[in-house]
């Protein structure tokens, strides 16, 4: 059964998708035309990097672009990821690069 | 003939000492005098983790001055498929098929490093470029490749490109080679890899039968960003490759170990002579040469260390990042960039062991003093580079890859990044930032992008080889 996720920008926009069984969350968001940036599509890359907020989100691959704290912290990659109940999920360009910080600064 | 017209033929260069008459240039001097100034210059657009919701394109962007379009986007030609990350970029035929009749440089190959996707451009028309054909991931994977990088067209009919990894991210990388006449998959080009895991760029010196190619990490690896951890597990680059060019076969690993961390950019001269070569050892930030000896074997030694930097707000001195370097068409000058520190350097090479600092340019980074350029905010730092044909002109674009991008600096994600210019007086050896001449890729139309690799229509020092 689909389930409703809601999108949360940091700039405070917000939209809710629904998902459809079998569906990952990347394309119920190309198919809603909401723009969400990804890259490989198939859980390497981390440009579709979430945050999960809220709810039962379960990768259905492999996600190799994420390590373990990652994870942990509650990062997901949209791509490969389905939910399993309503979710809320923080998205958007600069969820990426809180995974990784200059080292040098 | 102006390279920039449409239909560039092959009757085109007349080749007194061959036959037959090819698609490139005879010797790197006849395309240094013979070719005329650069007119448009396709660059590639990348969109990839920005919250601009299009596509990656490819830019013409106008470098002729006497044209009332001079350093304007002209046209932008954007891919079918979102996220795809369009990087470095190659040509169907060049002047290493010189003397192979009936070949026409006209298409362009352009991966997607992050999608696997592979575009055929045709561009005869180089104001207009159109999409012929595209290669989707799900055929790529099938050879168990991924995350292609460097295009080179090559002898018998064949263009290859480095692979970073196996389909799933993973290692091991290895090569893709192509068909120039219907752009259909051979399959991989090695025989036998040998101990080669890691991919980034390759060039090869077909008169001795030798290619050389450099390591970056597994894409899962450096997709997401840049970790120190990760350089501390061992899972980034330290070691160059030798490969017989004829057999297909590795033959020999040069390891750098320290010296060498993320070896990425490798040039050798243009002159098919020659048997030596260099490669910018990014995180490392030092130039390191290498060379056939008597016996067969390849050495090396770093000849340029770039010095790291004390910035006052930040924790660790700041390596220079060497990310691209290039030789020119007459093999007297290397320029390389230091993205986090902000200059591009110019060397004398004629001493080839014993490179000689002759010029830099600061811009943009972490250091320069200057931050903008005719009214434009520097977003990154040179990065990119392509020089003109004769010698006298160096572009280059500020954006690295869009993780590292979005990590180092973060605004080029936000407004995307720049191309500028600086004009080079070789008799002089030296180089001077051009004030006026930037294209702002935040001001594309659709949206802000990212800019990346510099080709010229007709080739450049970086696209061609020579049998």
């Amino acid at each position: 059964m689909p389930h409703a996720v809601t999108l949360e920008w940091r700039d405070g926009r917000s939209a809710t998708v629904d998902v459809r069984e079998d569906e990952t969350v990347i394309e119920a968001i190309e198919r809603a035309g909401l723009g969400v940036p990804y890259g490989c599509l198939y859980g390497a890359c981390a440009t579709c990097t979430a945050r999960l907020l809220e709810g039962d989100l379960v990768h259905v691959k492999r996600p190799r672009g994420l390590k373990p704290q990652h994870s942990l912290d509650g990062y997901v990659l949209l791509c490969v990821a389905e939910p399993r109940s309503d979710c809320r999920i923080e998205v958007g360009a600069v969820i990426q690069a809180d995974l990784v910080q200059n080292p040098w600064k | 003939m102006s390279t920039d017209e449409p239909n560039q033929s092959t009757d085109a260069h007349i080749h007194e000492h061959h036959e037959v008459e090819g698609p490139g240039y005879p010797t790197p001097a006849a395309m240094r005098t013979e070719s005329e100034r650069e007119k448009t210059a396709f660059v590639m657009g990348p969109r990839v983790g920005m919250d601009v919701d299009g596509p990656d394109f490819i830019g013409v962007v106008d470098v002729d001055p006497d044209s009332a379009t001079y350093s304007e986007l002209i046209d932008t030609i954007e891919m079918p498929n979102k996220g795809d990350e369009l990087h470095h970029f190659g040509w169907n035929t060049c002047s290493s098929s010189c003397h192979a009749e009936g070949l026409v440089r006209d298409h362009l190959i352009v991966p997607g490093q992050r999608s696997s996707r592979i575009h055929i451009i045709d561009a005869s028309d180089p104001r207009s470029p159109t999409i012929e054909k595209v290669i989707e991931p799900e055929t790529v994977f099938e050879h168990n490749l991924s995350a292609p990088h460097t295009v080179h067209c090559v002898p018998e009919g064949k263009i290859v490109i480095s692979m970073l990894g196996n389909a799933d991210g993973e290692l091991p990388g290895g090569f893709l080679q192509l068909n120039q006449d219907d752009f259909s998959i051979d399959g991989h080009w090695e025989v036998d890899r040998g101990d080669m895991e890691m991919n980034y760029d390759y060039w090869y010196q077909p008169r001795h039968g030798v290619m050389l190619s450099t390591e970056w990490a597994a894409p899962e690896t450096y997709y997401p960003g840049f970790d120190l951890d990760d350089v501390e597990a061992g899972k980034y680059g330290n070691s160059i490759h030798v490969w017989d060019w004829e057999t297909k076969e590795h033959q020999q690993t040069l390891t750098f170990g320290d010296e060498g961390l993320i070896p990425l950019e490798i040039r050798m001269p243009h002159n098919p002579e020659e048997t030596e070569g260099y490669v910018g050892a990014a995180l490392s930030s030092n130039i390191i040469r290498f060379w056939e000896s008597d016996d067969g074997h390849w050495e090396w030694e770093t000849v340029i260390d770039v010095e790291d930097r004390e910035h006052p707000d930040w924790d660790m001195p700041v390596p220079g990042l060497v990310t691209d370097i290039l030789l020119s068409l007459d093999d007297q000058y290397m320029f390389f960039s230091n993205w986090l520190h902000g200059d591009v350097r110019m060397y004398d090479i004629s001493d080839t062991g014993n490179p000689r600092f002759v010029d830099q340019c600061w811009v943009g980074g972490n250091f320069a003093d200057r931050q903008s350029v005719d009214g434009h905010d520097v977003r990154g730092a040179p990065q990119m580079l392509q020089l003109s044909r004769d010698g006298r002109r160096l572009y280059w674009t500020t954006s690295l890859f869009s993780s590292w991008d979005n990590q180092f600096y973060p605004e080029i994600g936000e407004q995307g990044s720049l191309m500028m210019k600086a004009d080079v007086y070789p008799e002089e050896g030296r180089m001077e930032l051009d004030k006026e001449f930037v294209v702002d890729f935040g001001d594309a139309p659709g949206g802000p992008a990212r800019a990346h690799e510099i080709r010229w229509p007709g080739g450049d020092c970086t696209s061609d080889v020579w049998q």
